[in-house]
């Protein structure tokens, strides 16, 4: 019964869902709006010229990292409360692309450094804690890696991402806290109201909503992986009780 | 001549390499994790359907 259930499941692996085909076609338009009005209707910024461009790619990417890692937090509460698999699902594809967007952060925040501040890399507080906030999510999904057993792993992660987001605030007011060469919050409640021109705040808005729907895209692109994976463990399962 | 260089490194135009560099590391990092996802995903529906003709093979022979 177990295995025929098993067999199942994973017949339905093949068929990518509707929902996930047209999130992807929403994310894949909206992107190349996001690029069009980036290059082609922004105003060039007439202190740092062409490269400031890059903020409407760097603040949406550090943002989507700290929604991320609130989404792995509550996906580790949630299944510390529960144990149901379902939140530790959410919380380690949630974890993974946390991961990629903080590394974009830290890669674009430093190209844009390069020019602007004459060094590729400073110790500066924003950079310091951002590089901490990289390498607790990078730790974490190492500790999934290699725990012992998956519940075990699950456990030690889930503890990793209820602690681990306590960087993610101080990340956030770091630039409030200790002042430094980084530029101050364009977004949240220390952002300043004149901070942006009004077409800037306008493409720079529509550039978070694309990154959301990119967040959401890849999330859903890892959970779907992740149910593979469980799949595939289930029939090996079944074959070795089989041989035995 | 000297001023003239200076002004020249500070023009908007001079700042497009790192642009450039920004928007192509964004570009290669994003879908190179959706193609690392995507092809995961593929070889092991590939390693499913392989088992599934073993466990059916076995299942008929039984």
């Amino acid at each position: 019964m177990a295995s025929t259930q098993s067999l199942e499941d994973t017949k339905s692996m093949g068929r990518l869902p509707s929902a996930k085909t047209s999130l992807a076609a929403i994310t894949g338009v909206m992107m190349l709006v996001d690029l069009y009005l980036i290059f082609m209707v922004a105003p060039t910024d007439a202190v740092l010229g062409h490269v400031q461009r890059v903020f409407y790619f760097h603040v949406p990417i550090a943002i989507m990292s700290f929604l991320a890692f609130f989404v792995v937090f509550l996906g580790s509460l949630m299944y510390l409360i529960k144990r149901t698999p379902k939140w530790d699902a959410i919380a380690h594809a949630s974890a993974e692309v946390g991961v990629v967007f903080v590394t974009l952060a830290l890669i674009t925040g430093i190209i844009w450094a390069r020019p602007v501040w004459n060094t590729w890399w400073t110790w500066e507080p924003r950079l310091t804690t951002t590089l901490i906030l990289w390498l607790i999510y990078v730790a974490y999904l190492m500790v999934r890696s290699y725990a012992p057993t998956e519940s075990k792993g699950a456990i030690y992660a889930a503890v990793m991402g209820i602690i681990g987001f306590v960087d993610v605030p101080i990340v956030y007011y770091s630039v409030v806290w200790w002042r430094s060469i980084h530029p101050s919050p364009v977004v949240g409640p220390f952002a300043q109201s004149d901070a942006l021109d009004g077409t800037m705040a306008l493409i720079l808005l529509y550039s978070f909503i694309t990154f959301v729907f990119f967040f959401a895209y890849m999330v859903a692109e890892r959970m779907a992986l992740r149910n593979t994976e469980e799949a595939l463990g289930r029939i090996r399962f079944v074959l070795r009780r089989g041989e035995r | 001549m000297l001023d003239l260089i200076l002004l020249d490194t500070h023009l908007p135009s001079s700042n497009l390499p790192y642009l450039f560099a920004a928007f192509a590391v964004s570009w290669v990092v994003l879908f190179g994790y959706l193609f690392y996802v995507n092809r995961r995903q593929h070889e092991m529906r590939k390693e499913i359907a392989r088992l599934q003709n073993v466990v059916e093979q076995n299942q008929e022979e039984e």
